[in-house]
């Protein structure tokens, strides 16, 4: 009998767990950060509804890429190779323009909050330039490396959250949530729509999906880590609306300051911002990852295994569009959010549903 | 010059062979004769031979041998009679017939004596070493109040037989690889057969074989030349100076490296959470031992963060300190002359030159450097106004904490710097962001086969057992899986474990 371990071929550059855990622990923290206060603005009290539905069609879709994926032992992406040769590097280049394409967002997000949240005073727009070193190192590294930080933020984003949670929650008011429902449809949905880039979750796995070699039960750990990783968002957006309640929608990035009420922090001084930073640190594997995929798709077409001359076009690209970019942050807001949502909607639902066309069955003795 | 393959049958000219091969003025030759009137030679090193076993158990014997007798009259017509006679006479246990003069050269620069016999093409090695060795004490870089307190010395040999008396299994192999050009230092490869990973140590050996440098001082050499980032902040092999740790790190399923003339011997694979554990903490209750594991935990974490943090907090987020305490240090800064990240520089350099000055200056002169530096430097520049004094608490702080876990001095010092200076630069936002790097680093950064953030990444449950947390041996049963030992069990659960 063999194991895992011993056959090469069952070993896939992501564990299963590592998936899990990512859709856990990683995806949710992005969702910390602008989207509460713009389900605020659209829906209101009603702001966990949209996100639900959110969850579910995204829920609904990762199933159906974990489904595709289990249909034989080979990964998806071995498939597609197979299957179109060559032609497979224009899907390589689809994907690594949508993920460059998805990034934009999480950059400008995270821009503005380190700006608000990490200096009193007025920093330099080369402050955030850093975080292109981070990107650009994180990008040469395989996406082995984006598994094993997945684990790694279990420790880093499970403490931290509950005890931010926890902070919170003495000032809390559950009901200001209530009456449930009680927003039109309309809001609901313009919601739901307008929020769509934050939640493109499925696509956001489909690379670390499409390398996995299936095994029994890998389905059930990954629907499970993102149900686990859609409750915390739930119950943050809970916390949130009843902290601020009618000023949600001016209350960016709210998880660096839910806690803050806390008694204890007068006295002790404002501890919360460790575990804020601990999630910070959760925060920049996040946006790094779609730069690595899109690094990661590039080498792929260009053949090569090293890719550090790819990352630093990517991450100097991105440094560029963010540094001539940031003045017009409401106008690409509004396009990516108002304007393209359509298309994020039709590829965050279209890209996994395409790899369903690879999902023939294959004959494991073979 | 060329060294031929064999010797020849004629005593004098192989004396000359060796008197070109081996030139120093420490290596002396010892003319005598059996007493039937065979000329023999002793070629040995000056002040590492015992010369008096030599006299008695060589010498003496074959002065009173009639060779050509015990030879059986053989001597002049076939040379396996008389290297008999001659084996037969010598009473010492470490006796070895050579062939090759390399080797006999070799054997005698390593301490040995070489016995040439004139009529013989063979010379007999008597390992008559004799090396002055200090004697076996507690390492003063590891010291436990509970547990073993033997430590390695600088003789190979004896660190041997200090990890051989704790193995009494014939699974405990030692592979001896010569490494130095010149040295020629004895580096020994050990490991637990059927336990540890045999790929590994083949890995290990293959690697030590096509080390080519010209000499071995010490282990840190070889730690260096192992490991596969030569660069990096952070070591890729673990070191010990206690046998105790060193078995017990074998008997996981690692493998160990003795080098000869080092009283610290390596261990690999290494994982960062093995700089958070002593040997202490398996010889009290897990509760208390997981305790102190976190305490060392949050004692790092002061020692690298705290500086960086006092700084950016003063330049970049005030909110960072509690009101209170926001005033006190207002109140001492206000006249500084230098900005607080200037100043956490000078204190911090201050800092790390008394510490290196306190480690390479005599011991008579170490107290005039404690007053020099905790009152000349200390309180004089806070009371000229120079520097403040929560910077000094602070750094005295750190510097404290950072000897918590002795093994990470080095490696957290540097630490402490860097984020310094991106405090200085960029703030809080500097800190986050060097840390998110630090761990991606880490968590790409395998060295021989062994993740090095597990067992937190990658997640190996079982593994957390014995990382913060310490449980107690019997949930300890098994052997880290992180090491993918070929066997798992270590503690079987009989009726006597029970």
């Amino acid at each position: 009998m063999t194991n895992r371990l011993d056959n090469p071929l069952q070993n896939s550059a992501v564990k299963s767990r590592q998936i899990a855990f990512f859709a856990a622990f990683v995806l949710p923290v992005y969702k910390l950060l602008e989207t509460p206060s713009l389900l605020a603005r659209f829906a209101k009290g009603d702001l966990l509804v949209p996100a639900f539905l959110h969850f579910v069609v995204q829920a609904a879709l990762l199933s159906l890429l974990v489904y595709a994926a289990s249909r034989s032992e080979t990964s998806l992406f071995e498939r597609l190779n197979a299957r179109l040769g060559k032609w497979s590097a224009l899907v390589y280049a689809l994907l690594a323009l949508y993920f460059l394409c998805i990034a934009v967002l999480p950059l400008l997000d995270l821009e503005k909050f380190v700006y608000a949240v990490f200096y009193d005073t007025s920093p330099t727009v080369f402050s955030f330039a850093a975080f292109f070193i981070f990107a650009a190192f994180a990008c040469t590294k395989g996406l082995k490396t984006v598994g094993r930080s997945a684990d790694l933020s279990l420790f880093l984003f499970l403490p931290a959250f509950l005890l931010l949670v926890a902070m919170s929650f003495p000032a809390t008011k559950p009901d200001n949530l209530l009456p449930l429902f009680g927003e039109s449809a309309k809001s609901t949905l313009d919601a739901f729509a307008y929020t769509t880039p934050h939640f493109a979750d499925a696509v956001f796995l489909l690379p670390l999906i499409g390398n996995l070699r299936y095994q029994k039960g890998d389905g059930k750990k990954i629907v499970v880590g993102y149900g686990v990783g859609a409750a915390f968002v739930l119950v943050f957006l809970c916390v949130f609306f009843g902290l601020y309640s009618t000023i949600a929608p001016r209350e960016h990035y709210a998880f660096s300051k839910i806690a803050q009420y806390f008694p204890v922090l007068s006295i002790v001084g404002r501890i919360d911002l460790i575990f804020v930073y601990m999630l910070c640190v959760v925060l920049f594997f996040y946006v790094a990852a779609p730069l690595q995929y899109t690094v990661y798709f590039g080498a792929k077409i260009a053949h090569t295994t090293r890719k550090t001359s790819i990352s630093a076009i990517v991450c100097f690209g991105a440094f560029l569009f963010v540094l001539f970019c940031n003045k017009h942050y409401n106008a690409i807001y509004a396009l990516f959010c108002e304007t393209l949502f359509p298309v994020f909607l039709f590829l965050s639902i279209g890209l996994p549903v395409a790899c369903m066309l690879f999902n023939h069955k294959e004959n494991r003795n073979a | 010059m060329n060294t031929p393959s064999k010797l020849q049958t004629d005593l004098q000219k192989n004396k000359t062979l060796f008197k070109k091969l081996l030139p120093a003025e420490d290596i002396l030759t010892y003319d005598f004769q059996t007493a039937d009137g065979v000329a023999c030679t002793l070629v040995y090193a000056d002040g590492i031979v015992n010369k008096e076993l030599l006299a008695q158990l060589v010498a003496k014997p074959l002065s009173s041998l009639y060779l050509h007798e015990k030879a059986g009259g053989m001597y002049a017509s076939n040379e396996n009679p008389v290297k008999d006679a001659v084996a037969q006479t010598e009473r010492f246990p470490e006796l070895k017939v050579l062939e090759k003069p390399q080797d006999m050269l070799l054997e005698v620069l390593d301490g040995n004596t070489l016995l040439l016999v004139d009529g013989l093409s063979t010379g007999f090695v008597v390992g008559a070493k004799f090396l002055p060795v200090r004697a076996i004490m507690e390492p003063p870089t590891d010291v436990a109040v509970k547990g073993p307190r033997e430590g390695f010395i600088e003789d190979i040999k004896v660190n041997m037989s200090l990890v051989r008396k704790r193995f009494k299994t014939p699974d405990l192999r030692f592979e001896t690889v010569r490494v130095g050009r010149r040295s020629q230092t004895a580096v020994v490869v050990c490991w637990l057969d059927g336990t540890s990973k045999t790929e590994l140590k083949d890995d290990v050996v293959q690697k030590l074989n096509a080390l080519d440098l010209d000499i071995v001082p010490d282990s840190s050499y070889i730690a260096t030349l192992l490991s596969p980032r030569k660069h990096s902040f952070f070591r890729a092999v673990g070191t010990t100076e206690k046998p105790d740790i060193f078995t017990a790190k074998i008997a996981e399923g690692r493998i160990g490296i003795l080098v000869d003339g080092s009283p610290i011997a390596l261990t690999l694979p290494y994982i960062l959470t093995e700089d958070l554990q002593t040997s202490e903490d398996y010889f009290i209750s897990p509760s208390m031992a997981t305790v102190f594991r976190f305490m060392r935990f949050i004692a790092l974490f002061i020692a690298i963060f705290l500086p960086a943090f006092y700084v950016s907090a003063q330049i970049f987020k005030m909110q960072l300190l509690p009101l209170g305490l926001m005033l006190t240090i207002a109140s001492s800064v206000r006249e500084l002359p230098l900005s607080p990240g200037l100043e956490m520089f000078v204190v911090l350099f201050l800092l790390e030159t008394l510490k290196e000055a306190s480690i390479r200056m005599p011991k008579y002169v170490g107290m005039s450097l404690s007053v020099v530096g905790a009152l000349v430097l200390g309180e004089t520049a806070v009371s000229a106004g120079f520097l403040s004094t929560p910077a000094i608490i602070i750094v005295a702080l750190s510097g404290i904490c950072l000897y918590v876990v002795p093994n990470f001095v080095e490696t957290g010092s540097l630490l402490r710097w860097l984020y310094l200076l991106v405090a200085g630069s960029f703030g809080p936002f500097g800190i986050v962001l060097l840390t998110a790097f630090l761990l991606y680093y880490l968590l790409s950064a395998d060295a021989f086969g062994a993740p090095y953030l597990a067992p937190f990444s990658p997640l190996l449950p079982h593994d957390l057992r014995d990382s913060l947390f310490k449980y107690g041996l019997e949930e300890l049963s098994t052997r880290p899986r992180f090491l993918r030992s070929k066997n798992r069990t270590r503690l079987k659960k009989g009726k006597n474990n029970d």
